[in-house]
């Protein structure tokens, strides 16, 4: 024990001694260490967190994919992930092999709710809601926090309406006050009362940075449905539900979704949709697909799990590049201390002693570099929350790396050091002591010289893979962002609110949307308003399948989806879109007039290829007695919507209240505009809240439930995208620097043990030029054979990350010379410095140190 | 060919200056033989030094066959130095990964002198110092006489008008140094000027004069006389 304490004492003096080495060291694996607990949190929260719910692993979900919101028709790839209400029932009733199967909303909207506590003076708040069915508590296992949650009795037609509040709305919005619970609220001016607040650490069924406030009982779905004026409860027609249950504990899941599928197949069988000519295969094929429902609904695991893998690789390489410096640096110092060692030994020390010595100061170096790394990832985690979700309110993901996973990173660093540590202390210990106090005239060989060198060319080879892929999402990025959306967007604002939430009857609209036009006009500055359904690239779309005036019914399987929104006329001017032929939406486009509708060109290549007349031509939505409903009177260009990713789509577009001649029922809903788009000369001080006090004086329930920029609201399309890039670029530029620095160590290391030699070609007539070009020339050779290996492993890599490109090719040359070229700079930047000390050797000096 | 007037040299160390060469004056001339003797840290290597022109720290004036070396900055010293110079060393600074062939080549691989020219020229040394049998040999697979040899041949290979020797049988055998003394005889019989430091009597015994240190004065020079002839004639 005294022992040890005497070795750490001299192997701390030991480090002190060595200030550049030691600080290297620990920076190395400070940042080795902390970048990757940083994304391995992230990917532990991520990926591979279960909900804080009981017995996790009994949950299953029916349906696999990410898809949102309402849906009518056939599922995609007859693959059924959202269901109607009734079908929900249905399997509800029919499976016994669920102890429970809970219903939850696919759509959790922004806003849903207009909020305001009964006794409560001040302006209602916009809030998310989630649809639940009843049991939907009971499937989690969940208890209460404060007084109840919901039960099957809540969910039945005329039950008190009665919802749950989420503990951090509870907490964030009314300070845990406890007199919440049994009190009443207006949600969407409809009186409710707050049953009780769900346990602290539920953020609801899945993993969103936008979680929701309250969940509403089904029952209630025709008052604060998502489809709410109207109500989709019992439409069959229409999926919406997300299913997740508990099974009965020996449930084998294969056959289980085998009997599931046959229940949906009766089910859809009744429905009209599948009775049409052509639908027998859809239905045949019509299934569900059962996975585990531990983590909830893995929508965002699905869309982010890629891109974290991608990272997660990436740091991993990173890491093993900090690890072969770390084995550099101590391998170079072993080294330098074997005359030390070697003096030592002759003096009588023991070789397990040596051995003991060298270890305790590997492993301090380890710890302290750990100790470093944790202070890294710590703000690192932080930061990159900060960067994967911008936006995030109340994102259920804790910004502290578990011990789990500072643990593995802290144990690799150690494990490094002892590697690292151990064989220079052993190749000493077993050395010749005569041999190694020979000096340097004979200069025994290096042992260790290619395991450095070998070191080397690993990082640089690493760093190139790094370095090219960091290239190619960043280049990927701007062409992402660079492309032509077809919009303008300086000046231009958004800003999202519901008047269906504020109880607008359909009949109110007209004056309503005339008010609220009127009154954003006068406010100064403002040049244009528009009110639409939804704005490009804000992640919605409404889409139908369209039936033309003169031509033959379409036969399932024709693609004839389009686009569409609702929008008033100075719309089209502060998008962007330019109208191209005819007219764009006017003012005479009354709830009154004849209902027509504008195209886009995207619109007139798909359906009119055969170069026939656009304008003029109708067309309808509701099958072939509805073809005349809409008349074609204007072209406009295209702009993007929805995927950034792929070509515009076909769209058309609609005065905001015109209905369709057939099924008017059906379009009405689509009558509700929730967004609202200003253009403005200049910039406005506090635009926003203008925005929201001009809203609030039409009518206090109207809130304002997101606002930004139109530049902004773009932007946020690529937040993934940029998170990506950004953080392989700086894995990129780190892998670079540990490599640099790597090469630094080895060619300073290898100049300092050369100087004698140097100082002997010097006084032969060496000149400054031509010892530089000597130690440059050792330096880029270990760079070049780097790159030698590095390219075409870069060649290889990079198609696995081709799938996450736009508008590059994975082996992008452009990518791949800067990448060469910088890693060529460094090398060269990183073996100047050697060079120019070795190149002003005193050679007297030199000579002398024999 | 050289001469030194009121040479200079000190180290600093700290806030102490100790000076190792004082007031130097010395003229050498062609196919003189000169041995400086004197104790151990008297100044004879750092004196070596400033002649072979690796030091650029001392004050004073240095003509080198008329060219004033004091106005010359380092890279038209190391030019001057790697035309006219040739060094041995004590512990011959041989290059270990490099035959000895490569290591006679390595004083030629700094000018500029075509490939084909250089090879006949080590083949030439090689002959003439009688090492042709050992020249794809690396350093260590040679006796300490037979290194010096070749760190002789090295030095001679680009026919240097100033041969500059330290201790160059140091380490040797008398067996072995007698050879080498021999062949530094016979290189200045052949018309090289030699300037080597040693501590034998045996060694000085083959040169044509002797010049004494003592803590960096010259102390005794067995051509004083002519030393001052030629300061005479110069007046
Ligand atoms: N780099 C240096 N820094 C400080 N002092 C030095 C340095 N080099 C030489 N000296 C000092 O200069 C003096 C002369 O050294 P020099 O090497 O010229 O002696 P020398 O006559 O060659 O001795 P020896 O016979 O031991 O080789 C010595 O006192 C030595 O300590
Ligand atoms: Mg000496």
């Amino acid at each position: 024990m005294n022992g040890l304490i005497q070795d750490v004492k001299f192997a701390l003096r030991q480090l002190r001694k060595a200030p550049g080495f030691t600080i290297t060291a620990i920076l190395t694996l400070a940042l080795g260490i902390g970048a990757n607990a940083a994304i391995f949190t992230l990917v532990h929260a991520v990926l591979l967190k279960n909900l804080p719910v009981v017995d996790p692993k009994m949950l299953v979900r029916v349906g696999d994919n990410d898809e949102c919101c309402i849906n009518g028709g056939a599922a995609y790839k007859n693959d059924y992930t959202l269901f109607s209400y009734d079908l929900y029932t249905h399997l509800r009733d029919q499976i016994p092999e669920f102890e429970q199967l809970a219903a939850m909303q696919a759509g959790i909207g922004y806003g849903s709710l207009t909020t305001r506590r009964s006794n409560d003076s001040s302006l209602p708040k916009s809030l998310r809601s989630e649809m639940v069915s009843g049991n939907y508590f009971q499937v989690f296992g969940l208890t209460p926090y404060a007084g109840r949650l919901l039960t099957p009795a809540d969910d039945v037609a005329g039950a008190p309406p009665g919802v749950v509040m989420s503990y951090q709305t509870w907490q964030r919005d009314y300070g845990l006050d406890p007199t919440v619970v049994g009190s009443t609220f207006l949600l969407n001016t409809n009186p409710v009362t707050v049953v009780g607040i769900t346990p602290p650490g539920f953020y609801g069924d899945r993993m969103t940075d936008t979680p929701p406030d309250f969940y509403i009982p089904m029952a209630m779905e025709p008052q604060l449905g998502p489809a709410h004026p109207t109500t989709i409860l019992h439409r069959s027609d229409r999926s919406w539900i997300y299913l997740i249950g508990r099974i009965k504990p020996g449930t084998e899941l294969p056959s289980l979704q085998a009997k599931m599928g046959g229940v949906l197949r009766g089910f859809l069988a009744q429905l009209p949709t599948f009775q049409r000519k052509g639908m027998e295969q859809n239905l045949a094929q019509s299934h569900v697909v059962l996975v585990p429902a531990g983590a909830g609904i893995e929508n965002m695991q699905q869309n982010t799990g890629k891109g974290l893998r991608l990272l997660f690789i990436v740091s991993a390489l990173v890491l093993l590049i900090a690890c072969a410096n770390i084995a550099n640096l101590v391998l170079v110092r072993g080294m330098a201390r074997r005359a030390e060692t070697s003096i030592r030994m002759a003096l009588g020390a023991q070789r397990r002693r040596l051995i003991r010595q060298m270890l305790t100061e590997s492993v301090l170096l380890s710890c302290l570099g750990g100790l470093a790394g944790l202070v890294v990832a710590y703000g690192g985690t932080r930061v990159l929350l900060n960067m994967a979700f911008p936006d995030a309110t109340d994102l259920p993901i804790q910004a502290t790396p578990s011990t789990v996973v500072l643990a593995f990173a802290f144990g690799l660093s150690l494990l490094t050091g002892l590697i690292f540590g151990i064989a220079p202390a052993w190749v000493t210990s077993h050395s010749e002591p005569a041999e190694a106090l020979r000096g340097s005239n004979r200069t025994t060989q290096d042992r260790s010289g290619w395991l450095q060198r070998s070191l080397v060319i690993l990082q640089a080879a690493l760093s190139l893979v790094l370095l090219v892929g960091a290239g190619l999402m960043a280049k990927s990025l701007s062409n992402l962002e660079g492309q032509n959306f077809g919009v303008k967007t300086e000046n231009r604002f958004v800003a999202h609110f519901s008047p269906e939430n504020a109880a607008y009857k359909q009949n109110q609209l007209q004056s309503l949307y005339d008010r609220i036009t009127q009154d954003l006009h006068a406010l100064p500055g403002v040049e244009r308003v528009s009110l639409s359904m939804y704005t490009p690239l804000e992640g919605n779309n409404w889409s139908e399948g369209v039936q033309f005036q003169g031509r033959a019914e379409p036969k399932v399987g024709d693609e004839m989806g389009a686009s569409w929104l609702r929008a008033s006329p100075e719309f089209f001017d502060i998008v962007g879109h330019h109208v191209l032929r005819g007219r764009g939406i006017t003012e005479q486009d009354t709830a009154t007039s004849t209902p027509i509708a504008v195209v886009n060109e995207a619109f007139v290549k798909k359906f009119f290829s055969n170069g026939k007349d656009p304008i003029g031509a109708h067309f309808g939505v509701s099958g072939m007695q509805s073809v005349g409903d809409f008349e074609i009177v204007g072209v406009v260009s295209d702009v993007k919507y929805n995927n950034v990713r792929e070509h515009t789509r076909a769209m058309y577009f609609r005065p905001l209240l015109q209905m369709a001649h057939t099924k008017p029922e059906d379009d009405t809903r689509s009558m509700y505009a929730s967004a609202i788009m200003l253009q403005t000369k200049g910039s406005i001080d506090d635009l926003e809240s203008q925005v929201r006090r001009t809203l609030a004086n039409i009518d206090p329930n109207l809130t304002v439930s997101r606002y930004d920029t139109f530049q902004g609201q773009i932007r946020g399309q690529f937040n993934q995208e940029r998170l990506i890039a950004r953080l392989t670029l700086m894995f990129g530029a780190l892998a670079l620097v540990l490599a640099s620095v790597g090469l630094y160590g080895v060619t300073a290391y290898s100049v300092a043990r050369r100087t004698p030699e140097i100082g002997v070609r010097m006084a032969l007539g060496a000149n400054r030029g031509s010892v530089i070009a000597m130690v440059l020339r050792e330096a880029l050779m270990q760079a070049g054979i780097g790159l030698a290996i590095g390219v075409p492993v870069t060649w290889i890599c990079t198609r696995f990350v081709q799938s996450q490109l736009y508008g590059v090719a994975g082996h992008d040359l452009v990518v791949l010379g800067g990448a060469v070229l910088i890693l060529a700079g460094a090398a060269f930047a990183a073996g100047l410095i050697p060079a120019q000390r070795a190149a002003s050797t005193d050679p007297v000096q030199a000579l002398r140190m024999e | 060919m050289i001469e030194l007037k009121n040479v200079e040299r000190s180290y600093k160390t700290g806030h102490t200056e100790t000076w190792v060469l004082r007031r130097v004056n010395l003229t050498i001339r062609p196919w003189e033989f000169i041995t400086i003797m004197g104790p151990s840290g008297a100044g004879k290597s750092s004196l070596l030094n400033v002649l072979a022109m690796l030091d650029d720290q001392w004050k004073g004036e240095f003509d080198f066959d008329g060219e004033a070396v004091h106005r010359m900055n380092r890279k038209q010293r190391a030019d001057l130095a790697r035309r006219r110079i040739g060094m041995v060393f004590q512990s011959y600074h041989l290059l270990d990964d490099l035959t000895v062939a490569e290591n006679i080549d390595l004083p030629l691989s700094y000018k500029d002198i075509p490939r084909a020219e250089r090879q006949s020229l080590v083949a030439d040394t090689l002959d003439r110092f009688q090492i042709v049998g050992k020249k794809d040999l690396y350093p260590h697979q040679l006796s300490g006489g037979q290194q010096q040899l070749v760190g002789i041949a090295r030095a001679m290979i680009h026919t240097p008008a100033l041969l500059l020797a330290d201790e160059p049988t140091g380490n040797l055998q008398s067996k072995q140094a007698k050879e080498i003394m021999e062949m530094f005889r016979q290189l200045n019989e052949e018309g090289t000027t030699i300037v080597q430091v040693t501590h034998s009597e045996a060694n000085a015994a083959y040169g044509t004069r002797i010049i004494e240190l003592r803590d960096g004065w010259i102390y005794s020079d067995t051509a004083g006389e002519v030393n001052n002839t030629a300061a005479e004639v110069g007046q």
